[in-house]
């Protein structure tokens, strides 16, 4: 919650001492950040009738003296060159200018060049850098994401422009919690360690003043840690309602678009799925698909009864009371279709993939089993030819990551039958992937048998048994937090930036991935959030990732751009 | 939540390249630009319709800075915002007259009932005349100006929803309370009829024509006064329908709220994609027009009418 609402507080007070008639500019970053905290009705409450991009604007040469712009845009050069030219020649009655990150001085410079007809009012840096998607999880939606894969040799300005993005995202999300952070990062990582290092300098050098708050007894964590020290959780399928939806259809700030998935209503082909504004969404979007339909279900019986109340319309009363109701109704209406829309094609494509097989050894790969059964299993499942090209591939790189160094021959058979057998995946591809994140890549336990009390640990719960097969995979970052809460991270593993040292336990929490979080994990931190151990979690990343449009995608862009690079080199 | 405010620091350098900088042209001697006042309205609960900058806070040299009229759309949408203004007072003097008109008296509830009506009525037709102006406000074909007119009308007609369920809300809880005391005093009057049956059998000689009488008047008052009662609560009922239908009509303006119509981001693509196709519409309108099939064909037929009158005048000439 405290990230939305500090994003709504920004947005609030930018738009309230400004009176009458207004236009609401944005660029394509923060139409994002806007759209998912505020909603169009409240911006029409606020006398906000119109809302454009910056690049767009500037076709239209309409002026518009009656109305006043306000800008809320990224501090990035295009942005600046757009304002530049828009200030050269105003359409507005008063401009007022809002960035959601630091302005350096020769940009502030070129605006106040540009303004030659002095219609700006007001330059103002607002801190609302980032998409707060959900109370404990926000995303920087970060172009180039793949950049954080490769060396810094290949693309030296893209890559410092990815790190520039996500430094600033970070800036802002403590700007706007008023706080200043000690800096951990996961020690194997290069591009965590060069992102924490940035940080580090921004808050307590470049910029110390504005990052000099009022100094609380215990500072928060930030913790920078690097997808690839969990490629697991992105390679697996899902099967908790949000999580899933967004493997097997995908939602993107926090909108889900299902005009590509198959035959749905015109109401009904894009959708927003939003935990503040659905109730239903609220509390069901952690449970599993079994316990989902049965939700749905009895949401539907519900209305049915209320529809069929409204039908027997008898008295004028009864009449009266429909109009009444009718609001309600038609919000309900929605939301019920909605809601089955979903599950409908999700169920279908769970069919037709045979999602359930393949979940089934993929949990076993992830988290227990033997080697021998588990070649077994992937063979036959790549045998099956109603299993897609991409199942396949995620089922070898699961087993290629967990055996990477028992039984290389059994991994080259694979290997083969997967390339014999899926065209489209370029080859090499897994053992790319081994490369980035193979076992000497990573920090910490992924599969909890390096440390003693891992092995342990994951033998006592193979003794006590699943709930659910399905769902017994717990991310890495479940263990990162447990150590945190139990003071036991350790600086071996995630050092502390320079001279940085914390003494007891923080209260706050940031982790941020680079490479992108996952749904999966963002409802392990509310989870533990919920279980008011004392510490509060937020959970961020670069991107939000599932595994065929992001993980995977990033991967081949990954893979294409460094093989690109060493055959000019 | 930390902000920085960089204007000053803006303004320094503003000033500093101005005035390096040879002025474009002299500023002008009203020490602003002309600027055409349109009537300013304030609206009583903080935000104002204000439709142009009236106040001009910078230092004046925007003298060649074209200055727009507000465009006249904008007094329509005031003149909602005002009969909206008018709607709530007249809201509050009707509950005022429905919390008169519940307290038991039996002479002036006639006088009451009329100020109920009157100002029911009132209120009904501002806010029909309100919805049938919003509907003015919708332009034709896709521009910026449109999508701020839709967002004007979207927003009002939210406001007018919103004061259209109140009033059913009033007028409902009006209507039940009537209800109740109608009940009320037909139980109060079947009690009273009891005891006079009663007394009735009792003393049958002397006081029978009397009791009936008696009997009769009240049965008559009371007869008379559930007539009324059924008439407000069928006037009630009338008005309420009435709402009932504005209500449908606004219905198709308001944004359902949590929809992926009230997101921002969905209507900013809109406004991107179809004020493109509107620039293809217009020329393609342009065009069509240019060509004017319609016109050739006009001019045909008069063409035809004028060698048919000639024809018909040489007729009349040579026979």
């Amino acid at each position: 919650m405290v990230l939305a609402s500090a994003v709504r507080e920004y947005i609030n007070r930018m738009l309230q001492d400004i009176s009458g008639m207004k236009v609401l500019i944005l660029d394509s970053h923060t139409v994002s950040i806007v759209s998912v905290v505020y909603s169009q009705s409240e911006l029409l409450q606020k006398e906000v009738f119109l809302v454009e991009l910056v690049d767009s604007i500037s076709l239209s040469k309409e002026p518009m003296s009656h109305l006043k712009a306000v800008y809320f845009l990224r501090p990035i050069s295009e942005n600046i060159q757009y304002m530049k030219r828009q200030l050269a020649s105003p359409r507005f009655g008063e401009y007022h200018l809002f960035f959601s990150n630091i302005l350096n001085n020769t940009q502030l410079h070129i605006l106040a060049d540009s303004d030659e007809r002095e219609v700006v009012q007001q330059v103002q840096e607002f801190y609302a850098d980032f998409v707060a998607i959900d109370p404990f999880h926000f995303t920087l939606n970060a172009t180039s994401n793949f950049m954080y894969m490769l060396p810094a040799v290949v693309d030296p300005p893209k890559l410092q422009h990815f790190c520039d993005r996500v430094v600033d995202g970070l800036a802002a999300i403590f700007l706007a919690l008023k706080r200043r952070p000690v800096i951990r990062y996961s020690g194997t990582s290069d591009i965590a360690k060069r992102i924490a290092q940035e940080a580090t300098k921004l808050m307590y050098q470049q910029e110390s003043g504005l990052f000099d708050f009022r100094r609380t007894e215990i500072s928060p964590l930030l913790l920078v840690i690097d997808r690839r020290d969990d490629p697991v959780t992105p390679l697996l399928n899902q099967w908790t309602y949000q999580a899933m939806v967004h493997e097997l259809i995908g939602i993107q700030d926090n909108k889900v678009d299902l005009k590509n998935i198959g035959k749905v209503s015109k109401e009904q082909q894009e959708v927003v799925l939003s935990s503040e504004q659905d109730a239903f969404f609220k509390a069901n979007m952690y449970e599993n698909f079994g316990d989902i339909g049965m939700s749905i279900k009895r949401m539907v019986d519900e209305f049915q009864q209320v529809a069929k109340s409204n039908q027997n319309i008898q008295t004028i009363e009864d009449m009266a009371k429909f109009v009444d109701n009718y609001p309600e109704y038609r919000k309900m209406q929605g939301n019920v279709s909605k809601h089955v829309t979903l599950v409908t094609e999700m169920s279908k494509i769970v069919e037709e993939r045979k999602l359930m097989l393949i979940s089934q050894t993929e949990q076993e790969l992830a988290c227990n089993g033997g080697q021998g059964a588990a070649f077994e299993a992937v063979t036959n499942l790549l045998n099956n030819e109603s299993v897609t090209d991409v199942d396949r591939l995620r089922l070898v790189m699961l087993y290629a990551l967990r055996y990477e160094k028992d039984s290389p021959v059994q991994l080259m058979q694979l290997f083969n039958k997967l390339a014999s057998r899926s065209p489209k995946y370029k080859p090499g591809l897994v053992q790319f992937l081994l490369k980035q994140a193979g076992v000497d890549k990573r920090t910490g336990d992924l599969y909890g048998n390096r440390d003693l009390l891992n092995i342990a640990r994951n033998m006592a719960r193979g003794l006590k048994g699943v709930e659910n097969v399905y769902t017994q995979h717990q991310p890495l970052l479940f263990q990162i937090m447990e150590s945190i809460t139990k003071g036991r991270l350790r600086d071996v593993d995630y050092p502390f930036v320079g001279n940085h040292f914390q003494q007891a336990r923080p209260q706050d929490v940031v982790i941020f991935i680079v490479g992108g979080t996952t749904y999966e994990e963002s409802r392990s931190v509310a989870i533990q959030n919920a279980t008011n151990s004392g510490i509060r979690f937020i959970l961020g990343g670069s991107a939000l990732v599932n595994s065929k449009r992001s993980f995977l995608k990033d991967l081949e862009e990954a893979q294409r751009v460094a093989r690109s690079s060493t055959s000019v080199i | 939540m930390a902000t920085r405010n960089r204007t000053s620091q803006f303004s320094k350098y503003r000033d500093t390249l101005n005035g390096n900088r040879v002025p474009v042209t002299s500023s002008s001697a009203f020490g602003g630009p002309v600027i055409e006042m349109a009537p300013l309205f304030h609206r009583s609960n903080g935000s104002s319709y204000a439709p142009l900058s009236t106040e001009d806070p910078g230092p004046s040299s925007r003298d060649a800075f074209t200055v727009g009229l507000s465009p006249d759309w904008v007094d329509v949408s005031e003149e909602v915002a005002s009969s909206i203004q008018r709607v709530r007072i007249k809201m509050a003097e009707l509950v005022k007259a429905h919390a008169k008109a519940l307290t038991p008296s039996f002479g002036d509830s006639r006088e009451d009932q009329h100020m109920i009506e009157a100002l029911t009525q009132e209120i009904t037709v501002l806010l029909r005349r309100s919805e049938k102006s919003l509907q003015k406000l919708s332009a034709r074909g896709p521009s910026e100006d449109s999508n701020i007119r839709k967002n004007v009308q979207r927003s009002l007609a939210t406001d007018l929803q919103n004061l259209s369920v109140e009033l059913r809300k009033k007028q409902s809880t009006y209507l039940r309370h009537l209800r109740k005391q109608k009940e009320g005093h037909d139980g109060l009057d079947l009690e009273m009829n009891l005891n006079e049956s009663k007394h009735r059998v009792e003393d049958e000689e002397f006081t029978d024509q009397g009791f009936n009488e008696h009997q009769m008047g009240t049965l008559k008052k009371s007869e008379l006064f559930a007539a009324e009662r059924e008439r407000e609560i069928r006037q009630v009922l009338q008005s309420v329908n009435e709402i009932a239908q504005i209500m449908k009509d606004l219905s198709v303006l308001v944004i359902d709220q949590g929809t992926i119509v009230d997101r921002i981001d969905y209507n900013v693509q809109n406004v991107a994609s179809s004020v493109e196709e509107g620039f293809k519409e217009l020329k393609k309108a342009e065009r069509t027009q240019r060509k004017g099939g319609m016109v050739t064909c006009a001019t045909v037929l008069v063409i035809m009418c004028f060698v048919m009158l000639v024809l018909l005048v040489l007729k009349e000439i040579l026979f």
